[in-house]
Formats: structure tokens, sequence, C-alpha cells
């Protein structure tokens, strides 16, 4: 079995020898080279809990991204390319990793493929929740993009297959997307956060099969798009280890079933989107001679917003998010409720400024309560404030 | 005082020029294209990475001017973005990995010439610019 790196690796390779054995026949000109990049710096500050394993209520500029790709298009049908990433925030990520690096090719509009790790298109924003220039928002809303499983949940190694097929002047358009391959939660992905404070940790992470689907139907009604996707992930099982290895055992994930629906509407410079997920996990972890502890997550997650361009350059916006964990015992832990409030400026082409405000009530998103010692207060004011540049 | 001309000075930022002159913008392809005429709703579908044919069978590239009057006035009247949501719109195919950037231009000149010569190319330009070699498509 390949480990992550190595797959990287031969990913890496594969995009690279891909390349350079095309441009053996053609000049750069023919294959359209193309590089791409964008780099962010973010600032968080909290009036009450630590929020995304940063010292925020201290003021934390611990957030910064650098991204950069390369896309070769050798002939019209075939597109090569490799994407890399800088991810800073708080204790999540400070590495170079591979976003994705995939071959794909499209037939023609009702049909084309894309292997290698690839974009998992899952929900309204799974494929570009991490493209901060593409969308008003500093942070999207939490219950259903976590930042801190974002890596995780961005990409798969393996395919997918898509299309747009027309369904005659009063029906609209609909795209479909088929998804399958191997998804891997790395070892330190918010999900685990938990876990590592209380002395466990997955030194391998969790991976497994993941199978999906997803529709998105673009109705006659201008600009208005309804979607839903379902992801099914097979059983996850993986080594985990407590005391500083000196317990050994499995953690095990129960097959497991996401979906999520959602809609769009936009019409000249309003925009107005919703989505509902729901996250359903069961399983173990095992570590003899203790007993088997078991897992139990319910998670309901949901989002309203809205925003509207002001000017050419100045774009401004709110929204609701809310997330429920049914399994988790009453209290501030069982859910997460925020209203966000969010302004986009645009200098030029190339560079921007975000600034957000958040009103948050409970404590379900991934706290690092080590960075909480006083213990987690029910509500907290967050504000962000970011700046970009993108090439 | 001082905070009243802050907030003035950003107000004035975020107005939009007043000096934006407006002209006809024609729609135009390389002669490879079969069809005459285009549908509103398609060619946004092509300049925002939808489509890639059109209903004659036609396969169509869209070709990009950097900036100016000519852009914001066609990304206004047929795309219905302004120039910064337009390439947010490419930015997220680029980056998750979906498409490629199209071809962007410095000049009205450049466009038609590239359009001319290249089977598939779909541009535009103002109809004051000389436009020998391509043909025009009429959006309806």
């Amino acid at each position: 079995m390949l480990t992550p790196l190595k797959r990287q690796i031969l990913l890496a390779v594969f995009a690279l020898s891909a390349i350079l054995s095309t441009a053996q026949a053609q000049s750069l000109d023919d294959l359209n080279i193309q590089v791409h990049g964008y780099a962010t710096q973010g600032f968080l500050y909290t009036t009450q809990n630590n929020m995304f394993t940063t010292s925020s209520s201290d003021g934390s500029p611990a957030w910064t991204e650098a991204v950069v790709n390369i896309t070769a298009q050798p002939i019209p049908k075939l597109r090569i390319g490799v994407q890399g990433r800088y991810f800073l925030l708080g204790n999540f990520g400070n590495a170079i990793t591979l976003d994705w690096a995939s071959a794909d090719y499209k037939v023609d509009d009702r049909f084309g493929i894309r292997f290698g790790k690839v974009k998992t298109p899952s929900g309204l924003y799974n494929e570009i929740q991490d493209i901060d220039p593409s969308y008003l928002w500093a942070l999207l809303p939490q219950g259903v993009y976590p930042i801190g499983s974002r890596n995780s949940l961005l990409a798969h190694y393996g395919g997918v297959v898509y299309g747009t097929v027309k369904l005659g002047e009063k029906l609209g358009k609909l795209e479909y997307r088929a998804w399958g391959g191997e998804r891997v939660l790395g070892t330190d992905d918010g999900y685990f956060v938990t876990q590592k404070e209380s002395g466990l940790d997955l030194p391998n992470g969790l991976s497994g099969v993941t199978l999906g689907g997803a529709l998105r139907w673009k109705t006659p009604i201008p600009g208005l798009m309804i979607g839903a996707s379902d992801i099914k992930d097979a059983k996850w099982s993986s080594v985990i280890t407590a005391g500083g290895g000196a317990l050994q055992g499995k953690e095990i994930i129960n097959p497991l079933n996401t979906q999520n629906f959602f809609a769009r509407y936009e019409k000249d410079k309003l925009m107005v989107a919703a989505e509902w997920n729901r996250l359903p996990v069961s399983g173990a972890v095992v570590l003899a001679p203790l007993p088997t502890n078991p897992l139990r997550i319910d998670q309901r997650a949901w989002f309203a917003m809205a925003s509207y361009k002001v000017t050419d350059r100045f774009t401004a916006g709110v929204y609701n998010s809310q997330s429920v964990d049914h399994h988790a015992l009453l209290g501030p832990a069982r859910d997460s409720l925020d209203w966000a409030i969010a302004a986009r400026y645009d200098f030029n082409q190339y560079f921007y400024a975000k600034a957000e405000q958040h009103f948050v009530h409970g404590t379900a998103l991934d706290y690092d309560t080590a960075l909480n010692p006083d213990g987690l207060k029910p509500d907290t004011q967050l504000t962000v404030l970011k700046i970009g540049v993108s090439f | 005082m001082k905070i009243k001309f802050c907030l003035l000075l950003l107000v004035a930022a975020m107005l939009p020029s007043a000096s934006q002159a407006y002209a006809e913008v024609l729609v135009i392809a390389n002669n490879s294209v079969k069809s005459a005429t285009v549908a509103k709703s398609d060619l946004r579908d092509v300049f925002t990475g939808g489509l890639s044919s059109l209903k004659d069978g036609s396969k169509v590239t869209p070709v990009l001017l950097k900036a100016g009057g000519v852009n914001d006035q066609f990304l206004s009247e047929y795309i219905g973005k302004n120039d910064a949501a337009f390439r947010a719109t490419w930015r997220s195919l680029v980056f998750s990995g979906q498409a490629s950037m199209p071809k962007s231009l410095d000049s009205e000149a450049a466009v038609v010439d590239y359009v001319a010569h290249n089977a598939g190319a779909v541009g535009y330009i103002s109809a004051a610019t000389p436009h020998d070699g391509v043909k025009v498509l009429a959006v309806r």
C-alpha cells in the first residue's frame, strides 16, 4: 500500500513526465502552458474562545496560504496539470501539499473524464472551497465546510466523469459528476484535534474507498441552479496509538453516507444560496486492554447566504450557518450558530481585501481545548481580515 | 472632519468612473463556426467555461480582451458580470483543475487577428474596429 507521500510523488512524476513527453513533439506555445497562483494572508481576532487552533483572542496572523499551478494542453481535448499549496492555520498545515495532479480528457460537453488526484465535486462549494480569490467570504460556513478538515475533503485519488446534458429550451441543463477512488484524512485533520488532546494518535490518518455523485440542474429560470450530491465511503480502519505508543489498536469508521442538497440564484448584482448537509458517523476506537470506545456523530448542518455587488469593486454579504450534532449531549457543545457579515474590495484584477465579522454561539466547532485552558465560552465574536493576490 | 473627508474619499473611490465610453460591441468568430447566430445564454456559457460547442456542432474557444471599456461592456451586456466577478469565475475553474484560462489579448486588433487565424475562436470588439477575415455573430 502506498503512503500518501509516495502517491503524491508518483502523481507529480506522472504529471511532469506526461508534460515533458508531449513537449518533445510540440513547441511550448503549442502546449498552451499556463502558470497561475494566488496567496493570502489572514488575521483573526476573537473576543472569547481561541479558534482554529490559533491564539485568536490575542489577535493572530497565523493564517497564510500560497498556491501555484501549471497546466498544459497539448491537444484540444487533453489538459494535464498539477497544483501545489502551502497552508498554515494555527496548528494546522504549515506544509506544502499536492492539491491536485490530473489529466483531463474532455470528449465533448456531454462527457469528460479526469483522473489522478482530483477535486471532489460534492456540495455547492467543495471543489472551490479553498480558492479564496473566487468568492466573497473569508470563511465559508464552518458547519458544512470546516476549514480544519478542508485538505481531507477537497480531493481524492481516483477519477471523476463529468458532463452537461441539455434538457431542451424549457427544461434547462443538467450537469452531472460521478467519482470514485480513495479518500485520505491526514493525521493533522481537524476531526482528530480532540482525539489528539486526549492522547490518541493516528499515525497514518484514515483512508478508504469513496464513491459519489452530484447533479446540478440549471433550471430554465435564468440564474437558478438546484443540486444534490451523495458520497458513500467504505469502512475505514487505521492504526491508533495511545500514551505515546504504549498502546496500539484500531480506529474503525463504519461505511458512511454524506448527503448535500443546495441551491443558488444569481440575478444581476444579487446572489442568494443555501445548502443542507448530513454527516452521520459511527465507529469505534479499539485499544486493548481498554474497553472499546464507541464513536457516534450525527451532524446536520445548513446555511443560507446572500451577497450584493454594491459597486464594481465592492461586494457585501451576510450568512447564517447552523450545525447540530444529534448524538451530542445537550449543551453548548451540541451545536454552533454563526451569523457572518462580510465585505470584499477588489483594488484591481489582482489584489483584493476582505473583512468579516462573525457572531458565534455554541462550541460544536473543532476547538482546541488546550488553547482554551479556562474552558470554552458559549459565545464568541470573531473578526477576520484578509488580503489576497492572484495571477 | 477628517473622518468625513476619509468617508467621502472612500465613497468616491467606489463609484464607477463617469468617463466610461459606450460603443456597440460585436461578437466575432472564426469562419470555421458554421452558425451566423448564437443564443445569449449559450454565449454566456461559452465565456464562463460551461460550453465548448454551439448548437450547430461548431467547437468554440473564447478569447478575451485584457481590460477596457469594450471588455466591461461585453461582460455587462452579454455575460451579466463585471470584470472582477467574471475573472473570479475563471479562477474557480483554473484553481480547481477544471479549465485553463482563456487567451487574453491586449488590443481589439489582436483579438481580430487571433480569431481570424484560429479555428473555433470567438471574441468581441467594438463595431468601429476593422474586422476583415472574421464573421460577426448575431446574438439573439
